[in-house]
């Protein structure tokens, strides 16, 4: 084939390659990349009462800073987010030790343990709802005859993100355990080996060599839960709407309040563009830590 | 000798207590949940909780007569299976060219979607789906939908095209195939099987959203998630009712993840381990 013939052969390949992918990318530009050009632009407007809008300037965000509840929903949700994350990593690489050591993990076993995690949040919700109902649940009645004090759980303001974090623990830790075994299962043998000739007890490799090993595996797991944390929505959304009171009102609750309870669409653009912007932030900040761990 | 035998033995049991343990805790509310579901009413409040009961479809009865619960299940598979169908038409081709031209933008560009709150579409979208009219609609609904299932789809399946060799590819060129032709007689069913993984789990991620129906469906379109809701503000006093809907609607996912459990976790991290 003579040069001028292959370059036209890539050049129609290139293009019938573009071809292939050309759905999806449209898709998404109008799905998506259009849409959220045009959520900055609605950042910059004002919805009177009638639905009249019109431009505001950075009203939405200087509203936003003097906005009591944007910097109560902040912390919400770094409360949450930080809770849940630390249950769900030490939980789950407890739970994926015990995994790797069982060895053999019977179909029926793997399919338990991704239960929680296959149903949808929204059943979740509506389970341990009714558990952790204060007078007629099932958690208060274990609790009492294990001689403890009962819990308004969910219905306390001062319980009720530690409970939403154990709900979504018993949801995702499982999941974490999952991703670190994968883990366990690809570290080098020869490591525990030489530990092992050289006199060293499993409570002394732990800490020493799997840990060390296992970083980067468990920093993917965070990157991932972080994602879904920082804009938890199901469950608190089902269960407690942001209450009782705004005890449990996160930014994307807050967000989502704003706009579509109370159709102030310009000031909630402006919120979900900041809640946006930490996301990709805690992201970008995970990303160079697990860079820092690699090996 | 017999002492480290001994340390081993004891150790191996441990191990088993703290699995069985581990079992127990995922295991127990779901447990719950299902036996709620098949207690009589007058049982289901009852305090101290009972264990033993005659078993009752009273609940099943009672939600299908007093909510339209098959009405509200069908819009969720109308919306699950048109969205992962979409995700699956878009995302295949897109992963094959992803695979083999290694220019990953595209794949990117459809996971940064999935980072973002979905808010933050959901506003833009509200605003324009009001202003012609699709509020309410099943396409707006589908659409919205296959913006999860897409990622999935196209992550799911890069690894998979990746694992072809290159040569069977090149073989097919120098015979003068179109790279249409290539991906849908030679490529695509060498992946079958990451196929099906794909849509079983977009599937899954689609029939479990909840933020979207919430705002973009309305009386006559609303899936069995965003139809929840109802569910617990009518069932404040029917948990029996509640809980064979909630049961009813955790069916689905869970019995399609059991299928594919063995290849669930390496596609859930989008690539980024694999299990």
């Amino acid at each position: 084939m003579s040069d001028a013939a292959a370059t036209i052969t890539r050049d129609r390949q290139r293009l019938e390659m573009s071809a292939l992918s050309a759905p999806a990318v449209i898709f998404t530009v109008a799905m998506i990349a259009f849409p959220v050009v045009y959520t900055i632009w609605l950042g910059f407007q004002t919805f009177s009462s009638t639905g009249k809008q019109s431009f505001a300037g950075l009203a939405n965000y200087s509203k936003l800073i003097s906005d009591y509840e944007f910097w109560h929903g902040l912390w919400i949700t770094i409360a949450l987010f930080v809770l849940s994350l630390v249950l769900q990593l030490v939980f789950g690489v407890w739970l994926a030790l015990v995994l790797f050591h069982a060895k053999r993990l019977p179909g029926i076993v793997r399919s338990l343990f991704i239960s929680p995690f296959m149903m949808p949040p929204v059943v979740a919700g509506m389970m341990w709802l009714v558990i952790l109902d204060p007078s007629l649940g099932a958690a208060n009645y274990i609790l009492q005859s294990l001689g403890l004090p009962p819990s308004d759980w969910l219905a306390s303001p001062s319980l009720v993100i530690p409970t939403i974090a154990l709900i979504d623990s018993w949801q995702w830790t499982p999941y974490v355990a999952l991703i670190v075994l994968g883990g366990l299962q690809s570290l080098p043998p020869s490591v525990y080996e030489a530990a092992q000739i050289d006199g060293a007890t499993p409570f002394k490799t732990f800490p020493r060599i799997t840990l060390p090993l296992l970083l980067p595996t468990i920093v993917t797991a965070a990157i991932l839960r972080s994602v879904d944390l920082l804009r938890f929505f199901d469950i608190i959304y089902i269960t407690t709407q942001g209450g009782p009171g705004n005890a449990s009102n996160t930014l994307n609750i807050y967000g989502f309040r704003v706009g579509f309870e109370f159709f102030n669409i310009g000031y909630a653009s402006a919120l979900m563009l900041t809640l946006t912007a930490i996301v990709f932030g805690a992201v970008l900040a995970f990303n160079r830590l697990r860079g820092a761990v690699a090996w | 000798m017999t002492d480290a035998v001994n340390t081993d033995r004891w150790i191996r049991r441990l191990n088993l207590v703290q699995l069985v343990l581990a079992g127990i805790i995922i295991m127990a509310p779901t447990v719950w949940m299902v036996l709620s579901s098949f207690k009589p009413s007058f049982e289901v409040t009852a305090y101290p909780p009972t264990l033993v009961f005659t078993p009752t479809l009273d609940n099943y009865v009672e939600l299908t007569k007093t909510t339209p619960f098959l009405s509200y299940a069908l819009n969720s598979l109308i919306v699950t299976v048109g969205s992962t169908a979409l995700g699956l038409l878009f995302g295949i081709p897109a992963a094959f060219a992803v695979s083999w031209t290694r220019i990953t933008w595209p794949a990117i560009l459809t996971l940064a979607a999935r980072m973002a709150p979905g808010t933050l579409f959901l506003l833009p979208w509200y605003v324009m789906f009001r202003q012609v009219g699709m509020i309410g609609s099943y396409t707006a609904l589908i659409l919205s939908h296959a913006v999860i299932t897409l990622p999935i789809v196209i992550w799911v399946l890069l690894p998979s095209f990746d694992g072809i060799p290159r040569s069977i590819f090149e073989a097919a060129q120098v015979d003068g195939c179109r790279v249409t032709r290539i991906l849908w007689r030679i490529a695509l069913p060498l992946v079958a099987s990451g196929v099906a993984v794909a849509a079983i789990l977009a599937f899954v991620f689609s029939w479990n959203y909840f933020l979207f129906a919430l705002v973009l469906s309305n009386g006559d379109t609303k899936t069995l998630i965003a139809a929840a809701f109802n569910f617990i503000g009518e069932g404040s006093t029917q948990w029996g009712a509640l809980m064979a809907a909630a049961t009813l609607i955790a069916l689905p996912p869970l019995v399609l993840a059991a299928l594919v459990q063995r290849w669930l976790v390496s596609g859930l991290t989008l690539g980024a381990v694999k299990g």
